[in-house]
Protein backbone atom coordinates (compact mmCIF):
# COMPACT_ATOMS: atom_id res chain seq x y z
CA UNK A 1 0.00 0.00 0.00
CA UNK A 2 1.18 3.33 -1.17
CA UNK A 3 0.99 6.66 0.25
CA UNK A 4 0.73 9.89 -1.78
CA UNK A 5 0.39 13.44 -1.10
CA UNK A 6 -1.48 15.51 -3.91
CA UNK A 7 -1.09 19.15 -3.45
CA UNK A 8 -2.51 21.07 -6.59
CA UNK A 9 -3.17 24.83 -7.11
CA UNK A 10 -6.74 25.94 -8.21
CA UNK A 11 -6.22 29.15 -9.95
CA UNK A 12 -7.78 32.26 -8.59
CA UNK A 13 -10.59 32.63 -10.71
CA UNK A 14 -12.13 29.80 -10.55
CA UNK A 15 -15.65 30.57 -8.62
CA UNK A 16 -16.57 28.68 -5.25
CA UNK A 17 -18.79 26.34 -6.38
CA UNK A 18 -17.15 25.49 -9.40
CA UNK A 19 -14.14 24.96 -7.22
CA UNK A 20 -15.20 22.43 -5.11
CA UNK A 21 -16.70 20.42 -7.95
CA UNK A 22 -13.19 20.04 -9.37
CA UNK A 23 -12.16 19.27 -6.11
CA UNK A 24 -14.78 16.07 -5.75
CA UNK A 25 -13.90 15.20 -9.55
CA UNK A 26 -10.30 14.76 -9.10
CA UNK A 27 -11.16 13.01 -6.08
CA UNK A 28 -13.47 10.75 -7.74
CA UNK A 29 -10.87 10.45 -10.69
CA UNK A 30 -8.28 8.64 -8.13
CA UNK A 31 -10.86 6.85 -6.21
CA UNK A 32 -11.64 5.20 -9.57
CA UNK A 33 -8.57 4.13 -10.35
CA UNK A 34 -8.03 2.00 -6.56
CA UNK A 35 -7.54 4.97 -4.54
CA UNK A 36 -8.53 5.90 -0.42
CA UNK A 37 -9.02 9.35 0.58
CA UNK A 38 -6.93 9.42 3.56
CA UNK A 39 -7.05 13.30 4.36
CA UNK A 40 -8.17 16.34 2.65
CA UNK A 41 -7.10 19.37 3.29
CA UNK A 42 -8.35 22.31 2.21
CA UNK A 43 -5.50 25.63 2.41
CA UNK A 44 -7.48 28.20 1.10
CA UNK A 45 -5.92 30.93 -1.03
CA UNK A 46 -2.20 31.46 -0.52
CA UNK A 47 0.05 33.84 -1.86
CA UNK A 48 2.32 32.48 -4.70
CA UNK A 49 5.97 32.16 -3.92
CA UNK A 50 6.01 33.86 -7.65
CA UNK A 51 3.28 34.69 -10.33
CA UNK A 52 2.17 31.62 -12.60
CA UNK A 53 0.73 33.00 -15.22
CA UNK A 54 0.21 36.02 -14.14
CA UNK A 55 -1.26 35.26 -10.74
CA UNK A 56 -0.33 36.01 -7.69
CA UNK A 57 -2.52 34.11 -5.79
CA UNK A 58 -4.25 30.80 -5.71
CA UNK A 59 -6.39 27.98 -3.91
CA UNK A 60 -4.02 25.78 -2.41
CA UNK A 61 -5.60 21.74 -1.78
CA UNK A 62 -4.40 18.52 -0.25
CA UNK A 63 -5.51 15.06 -0.60
CA UNK A 64 -3.66 12.48 0.90
CA UNK A 65 -4.45 9.14 -1.07
CA UNK A 66 -3.53 5.17 0.13
CA UNK A 67 -3.28 3.22 -2.85
CA UNK A 68 -1.95 0.09 -4.69
CA UNK A 69 -1.66 1.60 -7.85
CA UNK A 70 -0.19 4.68 -9.28
CA UNK A 71 -1.95 7.99 -9.53
CA UNK A 72 -1.32 8.32 -13.18
CA UNK A 73 -4.76 8.80 -13.87
CA UNK A 74 -5.07 11.78 -11.82
CA UNK A 75 -1.52 13.12 -12.99
CA UNK A 76 -2.87 13.33 -16.56
CA UNK A 77 -5.73 14.77 -15.62
CA UNK A 78 -4.70 17.72 -13.65
CA UNK A 79 -1.79 18.34 -16.25
CA UNK A 80 -4.73 19.08 -18.86
CA UNK A 81 -6.51 21.05 -16.27
CA UNK A 82 -5.98 24.45 -17.33
CA UNK A 83 -8.24 25.44 -13.88
CA UNK A 84 -4.65 24.07 -12.27
CA UNK A 85 -1.93 26.00 -11.74
CA UNK A 86 0.03 23.70 -10.63
CA UNK A 87 0.58 20.00 -8.78
CA UNK A 88 2.67 18.00 -7.27
CA UNK A 89 2.36 14.05 -6.38
CA UNK A 90 4.54 12.94 -4.05
CA UNK A 91 4.60 9.01 -2.85
CA UNK A 92 5.78 9.53 1.30
CA UNK A 93 5.01 6.22 2.59
CA UNK A 94 8.65 4.81 2.22
CA UNK A 95 10.34 8.10 3.24
CA UNK A 96 8.04 7.82 6.61
CA UNK A 97 8.43 4.32 7.32
CA UNK A 98 12.45 4.97 7.00
CA UNK A 99 12.22 8.20 9.12
CA UNK A 100 10.10 6.08 11.69
CA UNK A 101 12.80 3.09 11.77
CA UNK A 102 15.66 6.11 11.92
CA UNK A 103 13.23 7.15 15.17
CA UNK A 104 13.37 3.83 16.68
CA UNK A 105 16.81 3.42 16.25
CA UNK A 106 18.24 7.23 18.04
CA UNK A 107 15.45 7.47 20.36
CA UNK A 108 15.33 10.75 21.82
CA UNK A 109 17.85 11.38 24.31
CA UNK A 110 19.33 14.48 26.34
CA UNK A 111 22.20 15.84 24.43
CA UNK A 112 24.69 15.11 27.47
CA UNK A 113 28.10 16.35 26.74
CA UNK A 114 29.76 13.26 28.22
CA UNK A 115 32.94 14.47 30.86
CA UNK A 116 36.19 14.07 29.58
CA UNK A 117 37.20 10.26 30.21
CA UNK A 118 39.92 9.75 32.13
CA UNK A 119 39.36 6.06 32.06
CA UNK A 120 38.72 4.98 29.02
CA UNK A 121 38.15 1.50 29.22
CA UNK A 122 35.73 2.32 32.09
CA UNK A 123 33.31 4.60 29.45
CA UNK A 124 33.80 1.58 26.81
CA UNK A 125 31.17 -1.36 27.82
CA UNK A 126 28.60 1.16 28.39
CA UNK A 127 25.87 0.62 26.24
CA UNK A 128 22.60 2.15 27.73
CA UNK A 129 19.63 0.30 26.42
CA UNK A 130 16.99 3.12 24.65
CA UNK A 131 15.25 3.55 27.34
CA UNK A 132 13.01 6.50 26.41
CA UNK A 133 10.39 6.57 23.42
CA UNK A 134 10.73 8.11 19.98
CA UNK A 135 9.83 11.16 19.19
CA UNK A 136 6.09 11.49 18.16
CA UNK A 137 6.58 12.75 14.98
CA UNK B 1 32.58 5.71 24.20
CA UNK B 2 34.39 6.01 21.39
CA UNK B 3 34.10 2.80 19.81
CA UNK B 4 30.53 2.86 19.78
CA UNK B 5 28.92 5.82 19.30
CA UNK B 6 29.85 7.60 16.05
CA UNK B 7 30.02 11.15 16.14
CA UNK B 8 27.66 11.91 13.67
CA UNK B 9 24.43 10.05 13.92
CA UNK B 10 24.05 9.35 10.67
CA UNK B 11 26.95 8.60 8.46
CA UNK B 12 24.61 8.97 5.08
CA UNK B 13 24.77 6.87 2.57
CA UNK B 14 27.76 5.18 0.83
CA UNK B 15 30.61 7.23 -0.26
CA UNK B 16 30.46 10.55 2.04
CA UNK B 17 34.61 10.54 1.49
CA UNK B 18 35.05 14.15 0.76
CA UNK B 19 32.15 16.15 0.28
CA UNK B 20 33.28 19.63 -0.53
CA UNK B 21 31.39 21.50 1.97
CA UNK B 22 31.44 19.35 5.26
CA UNK B 23 33.26 22.51 7.00
CA UNK B 24 34.61 20.84 9.97
CA UNK B 25 38.35 20.37 8.77
CA UNK B 26 40.78 20.12 11.29
CA UNK B 27 44.14 21.08 9.11
CA UNK B 28 43.52 24.82 8.94
CA UNK B 29 45.06 25.60 12.20
CA UNK B 30 48.46 26.08 11.48
CA UNK B 31 50.29 29.45 11.08
CA UNK B 32 50.43 29.62 7.58
CA UNK B 33 46.86 28.76 7.02
CA UNK B 34 46.04 30.75 4.36
CA UNK B 35 43.60 33.47 3.43
CA UNK B 36 40.72 31.95 5.18
CA UNK B 37 42.59 31.99 8.71
CA UNK B 38 41.97 35.10 10.92
CA UNK B 39 38.16 34.78 10.63
CA UNK B 40 38.20 32.17 13.00
CA UNK B 41 39.19 34.31 16.20
CA UNK B 42 35.87 36.01 15.73
CA UNK B 43 33.46 33.78 13.90
CA UNK B 44 32.01 30.81 15.32
CA UNK B 45 28.66 29.15 14.62
CA UNK B 46 27.51 26.46 16.54
CA UNK B 47 27.56 23.64 14.00
CA UNK B 48 24.59 21.12 14.80
CA UNK B 49 22.30 19.58 12.64
CA UNK B 50 19.10 20.81 13.82
CA UNK B 51 17.29 17.37 11.88
CA UNK B 52 19.52 15.35 13.92
CA UNK B 53 19.26 17.18 17.22
CA UNK B 54 15.60 17.70 17.21
CA UNK B 55 15.30 13.94 15.89
CA UNK B 56 13.04 15.04 12.86
CA UNK B 57 13.63 12.21 10.26
CA UNK B 58 10.76 12.97 7.69
CA UNK B 59 11.23 16.48 6.12
CA UNK B 60 7.68 17.83 5.05
CA UNK B 61 7.83 20.19 1.76
CA UNK B 62 4.65 21.31 2.74
CA UNK B 63 6.20 22.82 5.98
CA UNK B 64 7.13 26.60 4.72
CA UNK B 65 7.91 27.62 8.03
CA UNK B 66 10.51 25.21 8.80
CA UNK B 67 12.06 25.75 4.91
CA UNK B 68 12.16 28.80 5.00
CA UNK B 69 15.20 28.93 7.94
CA UNK B 70 16.80 27.33 5.30
CA UNK B 71 16.45 29.70 2.56
CA UNK B 72 17.70 32.69 3.01
CA UNK B 73 16.69 36.21 1.33
CA UNK B 74 17.93 35.28 -1.92
CA UNK B 75 16.02 32.05 -2.15
CA UNK B 76 19.17 30.60 -1.95
CA UNK B 77 19.37 26.91 -0.46
CA UNK B 78 21.36 27.32 2.76
CA UNK B 79 24.68 25.51 2.41
CA UNK B 80 25.52 22.79 5.47
CA UNK B 81 28.92 24.65 5.48
CA UNK B 82 27.05 27.18 7.31
CA UNK B 83 23.61 25.49 8.48
CA UNK B 84 25.31 22.32 10.10
CA UNK B 85 23.36 20.25 8.52
CA UNK B 86 24.46 16.51 8.35
CA UNK B 87 24.61 15.20 4.95
CA UNK B 88 21.88 13.15 5.18
CA UNK B 89 19.75 15.34 6.11
CA UNK B 90 20.94 17.91 4.16
CA UNK B 91 19.89 15.99 1.08
CA UNK B 92 16.15 15.55 2.34
CA UNK B 93 16.19 19.00 2.98
CA UNK B 94 17.05 19.93 -0.48
CA UNK B 95 14.78 17.42 -1.86
CA UNK B 96 11.84 19.33 0.27
CA UNK B 97 12.86 22.71 -0.48
CA UNK B 98 12.83 21.82 -4.51
CA UNK B 99 9.91 20.38 -4.05
CA UNK B 100 7.98 23.16 -2.03
CA UNK B 101 9.79 25.23 -5.13
CA UNK B 102 7.86 23.79 -7.75
CA UNK B 103 3.92 24.34 -5.79
CA UNK B 104 5.41 28.04 -5.17
CA UNK B 105 5.96 27.62 -1.77
CA UNK B 106 8.92 28.81 -2.07
CA UNK B 107 10.41 31.14 -4.38
CA UNK B 108 13.11 29.84 -6.49
CA UNK B 109 14.74 33.52 -6.45
CA UNK B 110 13.93 36.50 -5.02
CA UNK B 111 15.92 40.04 -5.10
Amino acid sequence: MRTYEVLFILSPQVPEEEATALVTEFRGVAEKTGATLKTEEPWGRRRLAYPIHKFNEGNYHLFVFESDGSLAELDRRMRNSDRILRHIIVRTDLDLKRAEKLAKRNPKKERVRPAPAFTPEANAPEITPAAEEPAPA
Amino acid sequence: MATTAPRRPHSGGGGGGGDRDRGDRQGQGGPGGGPGGKKKFFFRRKRVCKFCVEKLEYIDFKDVKMLQQFVPERGKILPRRISGTCALHQRKLQNAIKRARIVALIPFAAD
